[in-house]
């Protein structure tokens, strides 16, 4: 298995995005039918709902489709020949850009089960307002609230299929186009499946553990990537100063800078020699390791694990130390005042309760809601 | 140090035939050495060395058999030397020149004399052979004229052509950058231009139906050249300062510190004038500039009227032009082939990168650092019973010496995908082998994943009667092999002539008949006062040791090898990284596992239709009525 015909980070990336995207489509269709779909409820308005929902992820992913189409063409077709010029370069900042979003991203996958309540209460949340609020003050609000259920999933699926596009530019940078579709597939077949057993509900047990595995190895990916970014940026310094004889030297002297190198072995290239250029993909592995790439790598995973243990903390306390005395300055700060007093004071209404209430009064309060429905419909 | 019998010549005069012929004379040049600005190339003024204030420097002339005398001053603000190339300074090998060798580097504002018999004939040139100093212009032809040359007869007149490379800027600005941690594969400076004669486009006017001797002399630093006249056959008569049975030919390939002297027959016509073309090396070159000019005309002028046409190039590449095989010319004297070696020195031709990520280059392992004293000096001052002992000249001066008479045989095998010009100071060897030969097949093997190494065992017949010289161009990854007497004790340098090469280290060190050395040679004290004006020890080994010249703690060495693998550094780097990734994974494993907290919250509220819809049911209304109010 070489780089030529798998690109590792690309399953991760499809693997991840397409995760995503139908963990909400999940509970987009679990809500609906567990609001709508219940026996004595109106099949009609279900089954509009349900395909609203399939509608919106149908056109999302089509429109990412073309885009990400086009981007790639444009990528390859145009400014691929650019690129190589001062591939080191653009490799160090696309890489340090799908670094930063895998970083940014990445946890959030460990959160499927509180992000699926997230999500149910946001559904919620602009339900009760379609029902509470009454005669629609404008045009485009009775029309987004109609069709919430369209363009919920159409924006999450563009969304996340944008940023696999992004992406797979600035990842594949430098692979040839061999390496794109088996990864890119597999990744979205992956992906999807796994959405379906979380949206069947599964052994979630299993699913977690699927799901904390692959965010190991997307965050391995992330700390080569972050390293591997420094790294192409000091090769292009480097290389830039030796007028280009770096790329002729192959692994031996005379292809690193020995000033700034931490190790270097004769052998093993992650760009030239098959069977590391697997480890180069998911680790980042070099042959030679300079200052800037092994100090950039562990004071990623520092920077990692001090963010993960203050989310764990957050979550357990309710807040980060010093956080408070930070929002309690802001709120003498006349623009921050309103987001100040949100961050102390919490939601109003609980989470639950939330979820509650659109429960009950679409159980009772469901005729109003369907006549809502219909009457605009026509 | 002054001779009485004194001469002082200038550089335009022409050679001065005595009246009396059969007596040996002294022939002396006073060379004050200073910069001046010059534009052999009409692109650019630059710095040169010029001596009594002219550039193009004054041709040395004597008559085989004078005594000859140069008393140098050094009006620069660096160290030089003089080296007299081609001359085997029998007895004199501490008039050789080259500094830390034979001699001291000679600081700015001191005198050095030179002075020995030149009892050779032919064609030769001297330069500065200190470092980063001859492609500065220091360099110019030397020529020992012989009254009793076979081919005399076939002289009407003789020219001396010069080729050259040039560079723009001060040799000493570009080695910085030559030799940096930027240049790794120690690619050579490009030149600006290439000289005729230290200018370009020029013609030399001939007459019609005459024989013409042509001495031509590379004096570059770097660049090999080939030469032809459109429209006319020469003969070869001397190589490097070896007559050789005639050889007529159209093509020659002349490397760096190489010489040919052709004749040449004029046509009867006065016609036209025919282009004198040279043609750069450039597979010597790693890449060529677009406002290179690599082949240039002048002109063998029949008709100063007539038109000067530029050449027609009638090749893509340097490299289709097919030289004669310099390695197949016969010498005159039909000197046969030495005997079988008494010593045989086989060495590889490297190039490498050490430990602060210069380019060097290597015989074996050795790149050559020269030693706190010169090698000379050793010899004279060490006791009696340590001359032989190649230990106390240094490691990295790549010491070898030599007993009297043997027969010694040079096998280079080179490792390297360049072509190299190498040169030995104070012989001519016998060039008995070289493979692949001058011809279409010479850089058949740069692209090659193997070098192909001499094997005793299977080679192509030795020559007769091999053909001797003093410089020989081994080819990419191919090899040569040599063979001299050393008869000539003396301490002499075997190196490549490419000046950029030396920098990087690629010569060594051949200490011939050490013990004879301190018998023949006594250095002047005038040598001596060039030490100390110098601050360079005079006695003592390599290192300067004057007690124990086997201890050579201190002496200067090459920088040490790149670490193959890991060094402790390198593990201890590595650790933390495995360390700071496993516990990033730990970390986000914990973080994960917790999230099962929200799974079975979420069960409990998710449940389709077996959530508690009745109790929940009353509390949110009551909320949005509170709300509402």
């Amino acid at each position: 298995m070489g780089t030529n015909v798998f690109a590792v980070q690309l399953f991760f990336v499809c693997f991840r995005e397409s995760l995503e995207a139908s963990i909400i489509i999940s509970v987009l269709l679990s809500f609906v039918k567990q609001c709508m779909g219940q026996p004595g409820q109106d099949p009609e308005i279900y089954k509009r709902l349900r395909r609203q929902i399939w509608l919106g992820s149908g056109v999302g992913a089509l429109i990412c489709l073309i885009i990400g189409g086009a981007f790639i063409g444009v990528f390859y077709g145009l400014g691929h020949d650019i690129w190589a010029q001062s591939e080191d370069l653009w490799e160090g900042i696309f890489y340090l850009i799908a670094s930063i979003i895998i970083t940014v991203m990445g946890l959030t996958l460990l959160r499927i089960n509180k992000a699926k309540e997230k999500w149910r209460v946001k559904i919620a949340k602009s339900l009760l307002k379609n029902q509470e609020d009454g005669v629609p003050k404008h045009r485009l609000a009775t029309w987004s609230r109609k069709y919430a259920m369209f363009i919920l999933p159409f924006i999450t699926v563009l969304r996340e299929g944008l940023e696999a596009v992004v992406f797979i530019g600035g990842v594949s940078l430098g692979l040839p186009a061999t390496a794109f579709p088996i990864p890119i597939i597999t990744g979205f077949a992956a992906g999807l499946l796994i959405g379906y057993f979380v949206y069947r509900g599964g052994n979630v047990m299993s699913i977690q553990i699927f799901l904390i595995a692959s965010t190991c190895v997307l965050y391995l990916i992330s700390a080569g990537m972050f390293s591997k970014s420094v790294w192409s940026l000091e090769m292009y310094r480097f290389s830039k100063k030796t007028g280009g004889d770096v790329a002729e030297s192959g692994t031996g002297p005379g292809s690193y800078d020995i000033s700034s190198t931490v190790w270097h072995i004769n052998c093993c290239s992650g760009e030239l020699d098959h069977g590391w250029d697997v480890f180069n993909a998911l680790l980042g592995w070099e042959n030679t390791a300079t200052y800037g790439s092994v100090l950039s790598y562990n004071f990623y995973w520092i920077f990692i694990i001090v963010s993960v243990w203050l989310m764990r903390y957050q979550e357990r306390h309710g807040s980060i130390p010093g956080t408070r005395s930070m929002w309690k300055a802001l709120a003498k700060v006349p623009g921050f005042r309103t987001r100040a007093a949100e961050a102390l004071n919490g939601p109003t209404e609980s989470d639950r309760d939330i979820i509650a209430r659109v429960q009950a009064s679409n159980f009772h309060g469901e005729n109003k809601t369907a006549t809502g429905v219909s009457t605009t419909a026509h | 140090m002054k001779t009485t019998l004194r001469q002082t010549l200038q550089s335009a005069v022409p050679f001065l035939l005595l009246a009396n012929l059969c007596t040996a004379k002294t022939v002396t040049y006073d060379f004050n050495v200073t910069w001046v600005t010059a534009n052999p190339d009409g692109l650019a003024d630059r710095k040169v060395v010029g001596i009594n204030g002219q550039w193009p420097l004054p041709i040395i002339e004597v008559e085989k058999g004078d005594q000859l005398v140069v008393n140098m001053h050094n009006g620069l603000d660096k160290a030089s030397s003089i080296h007299f190339h081609g001359m085997y300074q029998n007895t004199t090998t501490e008039m050789d020149g080259p500094a830390y060798v034979t001699q001291c580097p000679v600081p700015p504002g001191m005198d050095i004399t030179y002075n020995f018999t030149v009892n050779q004939n032919g064609t030769y040139w001297y330069h500065c052979h200190t470092e980063a100093c001859y492609p500065d212009g220091y360099r110019q032809a030397l020529l020992v004229h012989d009254k009793d040359a076979y081919f005399n007869e076939n002289v009407e007149e003789e020219f001396t052509i010069t080729l050259s490379d040039w560079y723009h800027r001060m040799t000493e600005s570009i080695e910085p950058e030559f030799l940096s941690l930027y240049n790794p594969t120690g690619a050579e400076p490009i030149p600006q231009s290439f000289l005729f004669n230290d200018t370009l486009g020029t013609s030399i006017s001939v007459q019609p139906g005459k024989k013409y001797l042509l001495r031509l002399i590379n004096v570059g630093a770097f660049v090999a050249q080939y030469f032809y006249i459109e429209d006319h056959e020469f003969t070869i008569v001397e190589v490097d300062g070896i007559y050789t049975e005639p050889k007529v030919t159209d093509l020659i390939y002349i490397s760096a510190a190489q010489r040919y002297t052709i004749l040449l027959e004029t046509k009867n016509s006065t016609d036209k004038n025919y282009p004198i073309v040279t043609v750069a090396d450039s597979t010597l070159l790693d890449l060529i500039p677009s406002d290179l000019q690599l082949n240039h005309t002048d002109w063998l002028e029949y008709n100063k009227d007539a038109a000067h046409d530029e050449a027609v190039m009638k090749v893509e590449e340097s490299s289709e032009l097919v030289p004669a095989d310099d390695a197949a010319l016969v010498p005159y004297d039909r000197q046969a082939l030495l005997p079988e070696p008494d010593l045989e020195i086989t060495l590889s031709v490297v190039m490498d990168n050490l430990i602060n990520g210069f380019g060097y280059a290597f015989f074996d392992n050795i790149s050559y650092t020269h030693p706190k004293v010169p090698t000379l000096f050793t010899v004279m001052s060490a006791a009696e019973d340590q001359v032989s002992n190649a230990e106390i000249y240094g490691e990295f001066t790549h010491p070898i010496v030599l007993e009297h008479n043997q027969v010694v045989q040079i096998v280079l095998n080179n490792a390297d995908t360049g072509s190299h010009p190498f040169h030995l100071h104070g012989h001519a060897f016998q060039v008995i082998d070289r493979y692949p030969p001058q011809g279409e097949h010479f850089y058949e093997l740069a692209d090659v994943a193997e070098p192909v190494e001499f094997d005793p065992n299977n080679h192509t017949a030795f020559p007769e009667y091999p053909i001797r010289r003093d410089t020989l161009v081994i080819p990419p990854q191919g090899y040569l092999v040599i063979r001299f007497v050393a008869d000539n004790p003396g301490v002499w340098l075997f190196h490549c002539h490419i000046d950029w090469h030396l920098m990087q280290g690629l010569a060594l060190t051949l200490i011939e008949a050490p013990d004879q050395i301190r018998e023949r040679v006594k250095i002047p004290q005038n040598h001596y006062d060039v030490c100390s004006a110098a601050g360079v020890a005079v006695q003592g080994n390599a290192a300067g040791n004057t007690q124990d010249y086997l201890n050579l703690q201190g002496q200067p060495r090459q920088p040490a090898w790149l670490p193959a693998g890991f060094t402790p550094r390198g593990i201890v780097a590595l650790t933390f990284t495995i360390l700071a990734a496993l516990l990033g994974l730990a970390s986000i494993v914990i973080y994960g596992l917790s999230d099962l907290t929200y799974g079975k919250e979420d069960s409990s509220l998710a449940g389709d239709s077996q959530g508690p819809l009745e109790e929940p049911g009353s509390t949110p209304r009551e909320t949005v009525e509170a709300k509402r109010n």
